[in-house]
């Protein structure tokens, strides 16, 4: 019985193979949508990503920030006595006011300037953790140095290629003559293009015109085994209404909330993804159509020779989802290789994940079911009493 | 034995289109085809001929009267009913209407998938053999657009008898052949439907296949002008 499923896929499969410059031109439809769904779908996710590095290497369990804030490279500033109220709760161990701002950064090569983003803490509180800070926190407590991030865009020169050859040496960041003394790696966002990590000092020695009492983040440390959830509440009721307070995934998903919602940024993507799936279900639908059309004869005789209009149904469907197959696999593996050269370019964390993958695979079965669907309406034209 | 016959018309009527556009094309007809008989229709055009072997074949709705083929009552039959029946008849086009992308043996066993207790090996057996009695066992392999029209239609010949009918119905079948091949493939049919006992309805203009039948119906305006034998 399970073979007699199959007849119909069977037929399907040996009418796309005897037109292969049709089957072809189907394939590479397919394969464009996937590739389009899959490259949009990537930004948008390598953008929400990037964007939330920040706050997502941060080691806090609660975090204050201005409730203005709309994202992180735009910081609004809060009083930092309110990091000293917080200790006032018995479960918070530790404090650490977090300083944020863009400046310009010149190219050691080239003498370009370009925005950088400066991120000052007291290096030694162990409230943000990126991967190579730990072996650089007492070079950090000299004057006028930093750490720059080695995933930073391109256009900041080539600064770990210079350290590797020379070792710490100066730029100049906002006007001032700083030394580099080694990096850490935290990633490039589609607010900042590259990170400069500091001191609390050195910070307030790059960033001169603000008011030292001004913070733009406070990580809170909690001692272990205090209830997250309930310390919040306490500070909630505690704190002044300029402060709100939010645990740390609360944080990362308010600062994807501000690139999903007040950026056109997410709309785009799933406008472009849509865009690839109408495009290819037109191509598709044409295929699949054509194939019925110029069958109608045929298609009339086996409806004469006791084929149901259900089993012809059946031959288009599965035509559709052949076409899906034939053009998913390709399109996953252009798309897979594309992240590869598109994550090395632009320095997004663009990766082929299976969620993704499935979502894709989703999209572009539905998106050959409808354009079969479609097509199928063509079959009623297919009438066996006009054979005669 | 008028009783068991495979094909009974009585009474049937038929016109195409509506109120003042209507126009009948089959006027109270009585016809019966008995087992194993071949009955030729002939006529000029729109004498309803076609028309008559769409009913008896169930591929249209019938309007009046009362239509028997094999057993099934087709005035009133739902689709389903009609879809089931059509299996059992076995049907010969002008045109051979073959799938250009199917080999012939590959075509004639889309005639036997229909049967859900056929194998692949069954159905592709049977097709060889059915293609060998139609003299095309070189051809087994070959598409359609590879063969001449006579040989087509012979592919067609053997499609339409593959899963052993009760009743042939061809329309013109040589219509699109010379006619050495049109002689050729009205014998074949007639050979390979007496040895089984099928009877056969075939509608033609061709006055060189008329010696084929066992009887001769002329139509004329829907009906039955005179019948030979």
């Amino acid at each position: 019985m399970t073979a007699h499923a199959l007849l119909p896929f069977r037929l399907a499969w040996r009418q796309l193979r005897a037109e292969r410059a049709r089957l072809f031109s189907a394939i590479a439809g397919v394969m464009f949508a996937c590739v389009l769904v899959f490259m949009q779908l990537g930004f948008r996710s390598a953008l929400f990503e990037s964007a939330s590095a920040l706050p997502r290497a941060m080691q806090g369990e609660l975090f204050l920030i201005h409730p203005l804030t709309t994202a992180l490279f735009r910081p609004e500033p809060l009083p930092r006595v309110r990091a000293w109220q917080c200790l006032a709760v018995a479960g918070v161990a530790e404090a650490v006011p977090i300083y944020l701002a863009q400046t310009s950064w010149r190219n050691p090569v080239t003498g370009a300037r370009r925005a950088i983003q400066l991120v000052g803490f007291d290096t030694e509180a162990g409230a943000v953790s990126f991967p190579g800070l730990s072996t650089l926190i007492q070079d950090l407590k000299r004057p006028d140095t930093v750490a720059f991030d080695s995933r930073s865009r391109p256009e900041f020169g080539p600064v770990p290629a210079i350290l590797a050859e020379r070792g710490p040496f100066i730029v100049q960041i906002g006007n001032r003559l700083t030394e580099i003394v080694g990096t850490v790696s935290l990633g490039a966002s589609f607010g900042a293009d590259g990170n400069v990590v500091m001191s609390e000092t050195n910070f307030r020695r790059l960033a001169k015109n603000r008011d030292v009492s001004n913070i733009d983040l406070v990580a809170l440390r909690l001692r272990p085994g205090t209830d997250p959830f309930a310390i919040q509440t306490q500070l909630t009721e505690l704190l002044p209404k300029d402060v709100i307070v939010l645990t740390h995934d609360q944080l990362v998903a308010w600062e994807r909330n501000y690139w999903e919602t007040a950026t056109p940024i997410g709309f785009i993507f799933a406008f472009g993804s849509l865009m690839g799936l109408i495009v290819g279900m037109v191509i598709v639908y044409q295929i699949l159509f054509s194939d019925v059309a110029s069958h109608l004869s045929e298609y009339a005789t086996l409806k004469a020779m006791g084929y149901s209009s259900s089993y012809l149904s059946q031959v288009v469907l599965s035509a559709a989802a052949i076409l899906a197959g034939l053009g998913f696999i390709p399109g996953a593996l252009a798309s897979a290789g594309l992240y590869h050269l598109v994550a090395k370019a632009t320095l997004l964390p663009l990766r082929m994940e299976l969620e993704r993958s499935g979502l894709v695979w989703l999209l572009i079965f539905g998106m050959c079911v409808i354009a079969g669907l479609l097509a199928m309406r063509k079959l009623r034209d297919a009438d066996p009493a006009d054979m005669f | 034995m008028t009783d068991a016959a495979p094909v009974r018309l009585k009474g049937v009527n038929f016109s195409f289109g509506e109120g003042a556009l209507r126009r009948p094309v089959l006027r109270d007809l009585d016809l019966n085809v008995a087992a194993g008989e071949i009955v030729l229709l002939t006529g000029p055009s729109g004498s309803g001929k076609t028309t008559l072997l769409t009913l008896v074949g169930a591929l249209r709705a019938m309007q009046s009267g009362s239509c028997v083929v094999l057993g099934q009552e087709l005035m009133g039959a739902s689709e389903t009913e009609r879809v089931t029946l059509r299996r059992r008849i076995g049907f010969i086009f002008q045109n051979h209407n073959l799938l250009g992308f199917l080999t012939a043996r590959q075509n004639v066993a889309m005639a036997l998938e229909l049967d859900p207790s056929s194998t692949e090996q069954t159905r592709l057996e049977r097709a060889a053999f059915m293609l060998t009695s139609v003299g095309l066992a070189d051809y087994l392999d070959t598409p359609p657009n590879k063969m001449s029209g006579g040989q087509r239609q012979r592919v067609a010949v053997a499609r339409a008898l593959a899963s052993g009918p009760g009743l042939i119905l061809a329309d013109e079948p040589t219509a699109a052949l010379d006619r050495q091949s049109g002689q050729d493939v009205v014998r074949l049919m007639r050979d390979l439907a007496r040895q089984s006992g099928m009877p056969i309805l075939l509608v033609t203009h061709d006055p060189r296949i008329l010696d084929i039948a066992d009887r001769v119906v002329s139509m004329e305006d829907g009906r039955i002008l005179a019948e030979t034998t």
